[in-house]
């Protein structure tokens, strides 16, 4: 529960406007360059991955790197000319990939 | 005998409708928040022996007081004699006045000419940088710093000699850097300035999960609310409907309870109640507890804080509370309302000293400094340990004590949870 992602998208919009997107993972992000109390390496686990498209078609994407901090904030822009949902997919070191949609309604 | 024999009977149908009323579970809600919420009163609420927070400083405060005990040294009578001018090395005493690992030193408070190259000093005291010109003897100032109480009992000044902050050789130093001191601070950036510095404003939508981590918490605290403990039992079993149920709680909260001889906030009738009804382990201070807290004081959000003021056992705690919001604490040596009264809304060195009305409506709070949730106990205890006095264990009658008095003083603000803040 705690680890689902945060999504910000307009409920409605005008044909043809640019509306802007917040996407928030809770994630631990780990460098895998930090070490614990007894020297050894703490295993990278980072979000590597993530992915938005609009019906199916993709508006935005990101490689995420071990230096991108705890909880990743992606804010961005997409037009919409058509009624649809949007797709949000974040794929984690461990092959997880965890995802949330939300419609937006143009008129 | 007639008249006795209707009596009885009445009073048996009465009991019987009760009864009956409060087994029909949901519709019995109003009844159920008039029975006494049944709690485990047989342990503490947090760990024994209390250990502080690991990445907190460790330094042993016993020697001075705290708000369970009375240990500081008494305030000496009279002003140490110095014969013969100081002579000290000013060029040290310039780096200890603004050294900030002897409890913030004299910059937190002071503004000193070029001192710290004039970072951030505060405006708690008066500004120093011409004292030089000012024609005091020596002796007057060795005292005044060593413990300034000598010449003004009524000073919120640290004893800085006398509780061991500083040795005499280092306040002889600092005497010499007083001494040099003769024209007013020229300031690096309009903000290095304490009386032009403009208040901190906090404006984040703290109820915004993008903006506030610690909104999460009440995801966290929703699950657990259903989970079942070993007992088979969840708080969903009596409480299904927490929307309603809690509406107003929280705000109500803190609240003296005969039950345990003090009075007792949200989280530690969290420990308490869930102890002896689903059995669930939530200590004070633990993610579960805090999880607990944030959701229950979110529940309530939007009503005006308004606790029980009037009864007897909240009356006394107030005073209590009240006297002990004014007692010394610690090797600085200060009172709650020596930062949060007599100095409020001035700064100590870059951080700016609230007054108490809006200290509490926010709590739990996430810490963005911290990326924790804190409830007011946690704040409590840092407000001592930042003072240098040992802290208490979260659910001391104390804490209880002065979260009623804060309460108090805050009445008819509306509940925020989870705020947000640095």
């Amino acid at each position: 529960m705690a680890d689902s992602p945060k999504i910000r998208v307009p409920k409605t919009a005008k044909k043809g406007e640019v509306v802007e997107i917040k996407t928030l993972m809770p994630h631990v992000m780990e460098s895998g360059q930090r070490k614990d109390k007894d020297g050894k390496p703490i295993p990278r686990k980072i979000i590597n991955k993530f992915t938005a498209e609009f019906n199916g078609k993709p508006v935005f994407s990101a490689n995420l790197e071990p230096a991108v901090a705890a909880n990743p904030y992606l804010q961005f822009f997409a037009k919409v000319e058509e009624s649809g949902t949007f797709k949000f997919a974040w794929t984690d070191d461990d092959g997880t990939v965890i995802t949330a949609e939300q419609k937006i309604d143009v008129a | 005998m007639r008249a006795g024999i209707v009596a009885v009977g009445t009073v048996a149908v009465v009991a019987i409708v009760a009864g009956a009323f409060i087994g029909a579970g949901s519709t019995g809600a109003k009844a159920q928040t008039k029975k006494v919420a049944p709690l485990d009163l047989s342990a503490a609420a947090s760990e024994r022996p209390w250990k502080r927070y690991g990445n907190w400083p460790s330094r042993d405060y016993s020697k001075f007081n705290t708000l369970a005990n009375l240990a500081s040294p008494a305030a000496p009578k009279e002003p140490r004699k110095i014969t013969g001018p100081i002579a000290g090395n000013a060029e040290n005493g310039a780096k200890l006045v603004a050294d900030r690992n002897r409890g913030g030193s004299c910059l937190a408070c002071h503004v000193m000419g070029p001192a710290g190259g004039t970072n951030l000093p505060g405006n708690v005291a008066p500004d120093l940088s011409e004292i030089g010109n000012a024609g005091r003897e020596d002796e007057w100032l060795f005292n005044y710093v060593y413990d300034g109480r000598v010449y003004n009992p009524e000073t919120v000044m640290p004893p800085w000699g006398s509780h061991g902050l500083f040795n005499d050789a280092e306040i002889n130093d600092i005497v010499a850097f007083l001494k040099t001191l003769k024209s007013p601070a020229v300031f690096k950036t309009v903000l290095d300035d304490p009386n032009k510095r403009p208040a901190p404003v906090e404006n984040r939508d703290n109820l915004d999960p993008i903006e506030n981590p610690g909104m999460w918490t009440v995801d966290q605290a929703q699950a657990l609310w259903k989970k079942r403990t070993a007992s088979g039992f969840s708080c969903n079993t009596c409480h299904s409907n927490p929307e309603t149920q809690f509406k107003t709680w929280a705000a109500s909260m803190p609240k003296w309870e005969p039950r345990l001889d003090k009075v007792l906030g949200v989280e530690e009738f969290i420990t308490r109640h869930a102890a002896t009804t689903t059995g669930a382990k939530w200590l004070m201070e633990s993610e579960d507890n805090k999880a607990m807290s944030v959701y229950l004081h979110f529940l309530a959000n939007g009503n005006p804080i308004k606790v029980d003021t009037e009864s007897a056992g909240a009356k006394a705690a107030i005073e209590r509370g009240k006297e002990l919001s004014q007692r010394k604490l610690g090797q600085l040596n200060f009172a709650c309302t020596d930062c949060h009264g007599i100095s409020a809304n001035k700064w100590i060195r870059g951080q700016w000293l609230g007054e108490p009305k809006g200290q509490y409506d926010h709590f739990p709070t996430w810490r963005t400094s911290q990326l924790k949730i804190w409830d007011i106990r946690q704040r409590f205890q840092w407000c001592q340990v930042n003072i240098r006095a040992d802290e208490l264990p979260p659910d001391a009658k104390e804490y209880g004590d002065i979260e009623l008095y804060l309460a108090s003083q805050n009445e008819g603000l509306k509940l925020s949870v989870p705020g947000i803040r640095h």
